[in-house]
């Protein structure tokens, strides 16, 4: 696979805060990489970034094999933007905010109305083209959002949380289409906090928590670098809050978190453990609530890396 | 250029398919200007009616709002987020700000035009008859000089709505300043000197004596600073603007 884009050393920062730090990925031609991450691990910056349209303090952005920076417009002509943010003209029907966007891509005459034809077409808007946006239900201001960042067929489409807001038929409708546009030719960078989107549509995932990226790669690695593992997740009530010593030195067992009420023990799925976990909290005088296991999903390889849920 | 296009296009249809824009170029002053001449009608002579003194100064006025066309045009929050992709598009930052204020000065020579012509028709308002050029020129001008400065302010203080507060308080003193209500004249020659710091009162005078007197000597100086005003307003927008503050 060609890479598309390569990032290195990439950092940025707001007022002092660093909010992205020193990170390095790539992205392969005809890949659906997804960025997940909770609000606020740096998606969109990262993505905003490479887009062109914030600068980063330092390191460097390549598109095959040459700076971005060289010759941004030209660079930008290859672009397809979706932004979170609904970023529609109101007033103006769905046809003319297509057809408005695609000439700004130096689209015009038959290229520019097939262009428009093949957006509004492919994001089902076709019996609305004509209609002032302004009537649209969200999930077809979505579509929209869309069906103006693919009018000039681009060889890159970022797409930054599509899905936000919207109803589950229209996310399924959304998600399909980017795995067509895939099929098509176009190389896709997609960033949500949606784990059962990443499942679904990514051939290769970027996990992002506070300006690092602390996984890389497909949906099946992930989880197999903790499908050893078995997750509990404990409902308590104490007095005092027990100690992890007795917990950790149960064979078996990883990793110990305690929040409030809840514990979360991370142990290898080999040893049979769970009686002894359950006597090591009692016996420190622990009424145990409720107790689930969790099996391998991106969630749960997201908290083993951080401690925390992607919702959090 | 073809891009360009595009943008001024849209820009300008978004100014001129928004009624309370059309009505605060068009039925504002043309309403300003019929009620405050009616109302001090008999404290002007048979020469120099108040219909065309304020047909004069208010128009000055109105030429100071299109600071607020274009400052709308390019922060207002409505416009603001599918202006974001204007940012994420190939086309030179240039062009984005370019855009807004030459549809702005558009969008207003053409409303302003409109005024003019109408106040001439129906309360026979003087703008100089074969030397009306001149007046349609420092209004032509001005028009561009305040969109400029629109734009630069919310470069400046990135945010639309703060620029119309402070731009409005500023407008209100230069108007009052300026003799856009009144003749400051009268007031004392202290008054009457400070009132040369507006722009209102450059405009306002050097139309008038065009108009009145056949005098041209203040056209060249006014439409020269204008120019450069403008000038310097737009190198401005080229150093301070940011398309990040769309993002």
């Amino acid at each position: 696979m060609q890479t598309l884009i390569e990032v290195n050393g990439l950092k940025k920062s707001y007022k002092d805060k660093e909010v992205i730090h020193s990170i390095d990925f790539k992205v392969g031609e005809g890949e659906i990489l997804c960025f997940l991450g909770p609000n606020g691990a740096g998606k969109s910056t990262t993505i905003n970034i490479i887009t062109g349209a914030l600068r980063c303090d330092s390191g460097s952005i390549q598109y095959r094999g040459e700076s971005i920076y060289k010759d941004l417009i030209g660079y930008k002509s290859h672009l397809g933007i979706v932004p979170q943010d609904l970023a529609l003209y109101e007033d103006l029907s769905a046809q003319k905010n297509v057809l408005f966007f695609a000439s700004l891509y130096g689209l015009r005459g038959e290229d520019l109305a097939e262009g428009c034809r093949f957006a509004i077409d492919f994001t089902g808007l076709s019996d609305r083209a004509n209609d002032k946006v302004s009537t649209f239900s969200g999930g077809m201001k979505r579509r929209l959002n869309i069906a103006c960042a693919i009018a000039h067929k681009p060889e890159l489409l970022i797409m930054d949380e599509p899905t936000v807001g919207i109803d589950p038929q229209s996310r399924n409708h959304i998600l399909e289409g980017v795995k067509q546009l895939r099929d098509q030719g176009m190389t896709i960078l997609y960033t949500t906090h949606y784990m059962e989107e990443v499942e679904e549509i990514s051939t290769r995932i970027i996990i992002m928590d506070e300006g690092n990226i602390i996984a890389e790669g497909t949906n099946e690695s992930l989880k197999a670098g903790i499908e050893g593992d078995r997750h509990y997740r404990i409902a308590v009530e104490y007095e005092a809050e027990p100690g992890d010593d007795a917990l950790m030195r149960i064979d078996g067992v990883k990793k110990v978190e305690m929040d409030n009420c809840i514990i979360d023990i991370t142990t290898d799925r080999k040893k049979e453990n769970l009686d002894k976990i359950i006597a090591a909290l009692i016996g420190s005088g622990v009424k145990i609530n409720d107790l689930s296991a969790e099996t391998a999903s991106l969630e749960t390889v997201f908290l083993q890396m951080t401690g925390k849920s992607l919702r959090d | 250029m073809y891009r360009f296009k595009s943008v001024f296009m849209l820009d300008l249809m978004n100014q001129l398919s928004n009624p309370m824009w059309v009505f605060y170029a068009i039925g504002f002053p043309i309403a300003l200007i019929l009620i405050l001449g009616f109302l001090i009608s008999g404290g002007y002579g048979e020469a120099v009616s108040s219909y065309d003194y304020f047909g004069v100064a208010l128009m000055v006025f109105s030429v100071f709002n299109a600071a607020t066309f274009s400052a709308n045009s390019f922060m207002e929050e409505r416009i603001k987020k599918p202006n974001m992709r204007l940012i994420y598009s190939p086309i030179s930052p240039i062009n984005i700000y370019l855009s807004k204020i030459l549809a702005s000065f558009a969008f207003c020579s053409m409303a302003y035009t409109f005024v003019a012509v109408f106040l001439r028709f129906v309360v026979g308002v003087n703008y100089g008859g074969a030397n009306a050029w001149a007046p349609f020129v420092i209004m032509l001008v001005g028009n561009f000089f305040f969109a400029a400065l629109g734009v630069l302010v919310c470069c400046i203080l990135r945010d639309e709505g703060t620029t119309n507060n402070i731009l409005s308080l500023i407008f209100a003193i230069m108007s009052l300043l300026g003799g856009v209500f009144f003749p400051v004249d009268g007031l004392g020659k202290a008054v009457a000197t400070v009132s040369w710091i507006s722009p209102a009162r450059w405009m306002i005078t050097a139309c008038l004596r065009i108009i009145y007197d056949g005098d041209f000597s203040m056209f060249l100086p006014v439409f020269g600073l204008l120019i450069g005003l403008s000038v310097l307003a737009v190198v401005l927008c080229g150093r301070l603007f940011k398309g990040e503050d769309y993002l």
